[in-house]
């Protein structure tokens, strides 16, 4: 595969998330992952790491997940940067709005610590198969 | 890449200091929650509120914590009718909340079995184990003389038996804790229910159960629920037949439960598939790893799985073409095979079973749930495959499935270049022995070898009946020289072993041929050098065993 994923810039509010998914994602997954607090952080951190991928808490005090893609879209090197949404509350309805919204998919939350680096692999391989 | 087991315990690290902090958070929630006004809408207190139910429902289950996800998911769609309306709450409503808080409260307790953890899975394990039976039999019977004849029978057939003519010899020598399966009778002169009444008492100390089989004169439905109440695994009315309770207590013992399940794992996630294998393996099973779907053929062959996990999402092939080509080959096409995808939707996961796969593991998967699907799948498979592999009267493989076998045992023998040799067992003058002392005294001589043959060759070894008296077996790693010292110690002991039919007593001998893979390199030349080698053996005299000449040697 021409570009192999190792970059994630991963936002997420709360800490206890924070240090599972980074166990998860890098000594599972072994992605080098950036993990930002909110979405000025994000903004902030993005283009100095120049990530593959985002992952992104919908759910977030201040500016929420989706409102963080947009400002990101808006640099023009994250314009075709692939997202993906974490998020608790996924009705099938839903998925495609957080779709239309820019991301290439949700992955539910809880998620499994032993799954979450496969599973952002997966969508990974898929949008670029 | 982590190892592990190494990642499991920083996991742990992470879901203890996680249920550390839960007191806390409850705490401030039904701070949150107390301090909503009674008498009005308060939109921000709510959505504080809100908030902090919420990354309860997307962090429990990650930690460890199921429960607190689905009990907070739930009172979190509470709040997302409350905050359409944004009317003040009336007094039922606060007392719904009120009462899901306290469940949720109830929750924070409820923490599920740790990945891995051990008495989380020894439910699964010990199955295989309770079902082995033992060798070694306790009779209990007031009757003396039914025990001691019971006591000969069971002699024949290769069991050891004590007999025990009152319960309370028999409740002492159970204070040892001693490995047997116990046969019993129900009617004891003390106590019309009295071995029933031993045998619950004596349960109630074990983890694992006794296996029981009652004896009773009495065929009565109240009896029998007693006995299946007390543990019991069979109940057999006097006059026992000796061939029924025979088959029972092979049944315990017979070599279907206890070998170790194999289980094939296919992803291209090496972190993944690491992780699966080791969950099987705590559970007590044997697992191969294959990281390239295209690499799969070999460890097919050579590891001949018990069940298939297949990823569906793999590069150059994925999972549902694979399971196709498993599926083309004829050895496999009963074995099960489960997809593991985070595809949850239904028709793409019928789609799945369609092109082959018996079920469908959605990502994530909590390892309970893992081996239990694994665990009764292959169960269920080996059911089967018995009534479509094995021979009835001995539980041994049949004349196809030992073909079968010999086929692929030679294909391995040739690959991991190590010695195999082939042998043909006949038994000598059967026919006679069915003339003489009727079909079923015949049954039982079959039945004796085939215990001894079980009893005196590896567990690598495979033993098949070939038909009416003739038997066949694959020696792994073995060479013919090693092989024939082997059949010869066996024919020694089989031609002294006494049968006894109608009160009369006679012995039996078999005949038999070896053929070395060195010398004949297929399945075809193998099967047919150990025939020719047993016709040799009879007619040499027969009670002799014959290693086939090496083609090669006698051209010299």
């Amino acid at each position: 595969m021409a570009d192999k994923l190792t970059r994630i810039l991963y936002v997420e509010d709360e800490p206890d998330i924070q240090m599972v998914a980074r166990l998860a994602l890098e000594a599972l997954g072994g992605f080098t992952v950036e993990i930002c607090s909110s979405g000025d952080e994000a903004l902030q951190r993005a283009p100095g790491f120049q990530p593959q991928l985002f992952l992104l808490d919908v759910m977030m005090p201040g500016m929420d997940g989706p409102s963080t893609l947009k400002m990101l879209r808006a640099l023009p090197q994250f314009c075709n940067t692939p997202a993906i949404f974490m998020t608790a509350k996924v009705q099938p309805g839903e998925v495609a709005g957080y779709k239309a919204l820019g991301a290439v998919d949700v992955i539910p939350k809880p998620f499994d610590p032993m799954t979450l680096a496969s599973r952002v692999q997966d969508i990974w391989d898929r949008c670029h198969g | 890449m982590a190892d592990a087991n190494e990642l499991q315990a920083q996991l742990k690290i992470l879901c203890d200091a996680y249920a550390a902090q839960l007191p806390e958070k409850m705490k401030q929630l039904e701070q949150a929650w107390e301090q909503l006004p009674l008498d009005s809408w308060d939109e921000e207190g709510f959505q504080t509120l809100h908030r902090m139910v919420h990354s309860l429902t997307g962090s429990g289950k990650t930690f460890g914590f199921s429960l607190l996800s689905d009990v907070a998911r739930n009172l979190e769609d509470h709040f997302k009718q409350l905050a359409q309306a944004k009317t003040t709450l009336n007094e039922q409503q606060r007392s719904h909340i009120q009462g899901l808080m306290s469940e949720l409260h109830q929750a924070t307790l409820h923490r599920d079995a740790p990945v891995g953890d051990q008495t989380g899975l020894t439910a699964v394990v010990p199955l295989s184990q309770s079902l082995a039976g033992s060798k070694h039999i306790f009779v209990v019977d007031d009757d003396h003389e039914q025990a001691e004849e019971l006591k000969v029978q069971l002699c024949y057939f290769g069991y050891e038996v004590s007999v025990f003519s009152n319960l309370a010899d028999f409740r002492l020598a159970m204070q040892a804790n001693p490995d047997v399966t116990v046969l019993i009778d129900i009617n004891f002169p003390e106590d019309s229910q009295g071995g029933v009444q031993a045998i619950k008492e004596i349960q109630q100390g074990r983890d694992i159960p006794l296996t029981v089989i009652f004896l009773s004169a009495h065929n009565e439905f109240d009896a029998r629920l007693e006995a299946v109440r007390a543990g019991s695994i069979a109940y057999l009315s006097k006059p026992v037949n000796i061939g029924n309770l025979i088959d029972k207590l092979d049944n315990l013992t017979s070599t279907l439960s206890s070998a170790p399940y194999k289980v094939l794992v296919v992803d291209d996630s090496e972190s993944l598939s690491t992780y699966y294998a080791i969950l099987l393996e705590q559970a007590g099973m044997v697992v191969k790893v294959v990281n390239n779907p295209l690499d799969v053929m070999v460890p097919l062959l050579e590891f001949t799985p018990d069940l298939i996990l297949l990823d569906i999402y793999m590069p150059e092939c994925n999972g549902l073409e694979l399971a196709k080509v498993i599926r083309q080959l004829d050895i496999f096409v009963s074995i099960p095979i489960v997809f593991l995808s985070a595809e949850s939707d239904l028709d793409k996961q019928l789609f799945a079973i369609g092109l082959g796969g018996d079920d469908f593991l959605t990502k994530p998967i909590q390892p309970q749930h893992l081996i239990s699907s694994v665990t009764s799948r292959i169960q269920r498979s080996l059911i089967l495959r018995s009534f479509m592999v094995r021979d009835s009267l001995t539980g041994l493989l049949n004349h196809t499935a030992i073909q079968d076998q010999l086929v692929l045992e030679v294909a391995r023998a040739k690959r991991q270049e190590t010695s195999l040799a082939f042998a043909m067992v006949d038994i000598d003058h059967f026919k006679q022995v069915n003339d003489t002392y009727g079909h079923p005294a015949g049954d039982r001589v079959i039945k004796s070898l085939s215990r001894l043959l079980k009893q005196r060759l590896r567990e690598t070894d495979v033993v098949g009946r070939y038909g009416g008296e003739e038997f066949a077996v694959i020696l792994n790693n073995t060479d013919g020289v090693a092989a024939v010292k082997v059949f010869d110690t066996i024919r020694k002991s089989f031609s002294q072993l006494q049968h006894f039919a109608d009160g009369k007593e006679f012995s039996v001998t078999f005949s038999c041929g070896i053929a070395d893979v060195l010398c004949f390199n297929d399945s075809p030349k193998l099967g047919d050098a150990a025939d020719k080698a047993l016709y040799k053996a009879k007619h040499f005299g027969r009670d002799q065993v014959v290693l086939a000449n090496d083609p090669a040697a006698t051209r010299l």
